[in-house]
């Protein structure tokens, strides 16, 4: 079997004139939002999953680290950038399979009302802390 | 979807033959989906602290559990390739549009990969271990 080998030339670089859509913006914050969870997530998950563990974390962990102001504000920041950049990654993928457009659009409503939904839940629980 | 786009699409993932930069592009979908599904649940979890704090504990110990324990592992690993793929993208999006060439991109999909088990493996190891301390008694536990 042939091994096809394809190369490309170099590029230089084309400015091409973008509508301030919905999608443009969309698109921005997938990539803008990224940089700040790479230290928001990655922090979160090497403290929390790698060097506390989940066998070390109960209610009491969690008002403990929520006493401090500045985990909560920590956690808001995830809550709203991983949890917008998630749902949004999920209905651009849907937008690859779902090629009817009415479709589409109830499809993206219910993400967004779910979105919503599950912020303001977990919202509320950081606002309101550990009820003990 | 009906069930021959579903084909369709499955069997474009099979033949067509993008190598390093359809590999990453298909790990990049599944891992954000993986990560995307588990942070669902785990709003909804730790909201439990506030609505039903008595539940709370009953949850965690489901997390406990060997099962979901290898189940994390694998989160660390999704999250982990796809922060690293995606700051990747990110860069070459943002900074460099002229480097998404067929070479550059292949290569630097391979750093990611790279990159990615570099910081995957030892806390996978750090988690086993705990897993194996917790959950099997051993190594001291």
């Amino acid at each position: 079997m042939a091994v096809e080998t394809t190369s490309t030339p170099a590029r230089r670089s084309v400015r091409v004139a973008t509508p301030r859509n919905f999608e443009t913006i969309a698109w921005l914050f997938m990539r803008y939002s990224s940089i700040l969870l790479i230290p928001l997530a990655f922090g979160h998950i090497i403290l929390q999953d790698v060097i506390v563990g989940v066998h070390n974390i109960d209610l009491n962990y969690v008002e403990m680290r929520w006493s401090l102001i500045a985990w909560r504000i920590y956690d808001a920041a995830l809550l709203a950038f991983a949890f917008a950049h998630g749902m949004n990654g999920l209905r651009q993928v849907l937008m690859d399979y779902i090629r009817n457009e009415r479709l589409f659009r109830l499809v993206s409503w219910g993400l967004l009302i779910l979105w919503l939904a599950i912020t303001v839940v977990g919202a509320i629980a950081l606002i309101g802390g550990v009820r003990n | 979807m009906s069930s021959s786009s579903l084909k369709t699409t499955l069997k474009g993932y099979v033949g067509y033959r993008g190598r390093e930069g359809q590999w990453s592009f298909l790990l990049h979908r599944i891992t954000g989906l993986g990560v995307l599904l588990f942070l669902l649940i785990h709003i909804v979890d730790t909201s439990f602290v506030y609505f039903v704090p008595h539940l709370y504990a009953d949850v965690i110990n489901l997390y406990r559990s060997t099962l979901f324990g290898i189940g994390e592992i694998g989160l660390v690993f999704c999250l982990f390739f796809h922060g690293v793929n995606g700051i990747r993208i990110a860069y070459l999006d943002i900074f460099k549009p002229t480097d998404w060439t067929v070479e550059s991109e292949r290569r630097s999909a391979v750093i990611a990969l790279v990159i990615t088990l570099v910081l995957f493996v030892p806390s996978a190891i750090f988690m086993a271990r705990n897993l194996l301390i917790h959950n099997f008694g051993l190594l001291g536990g």
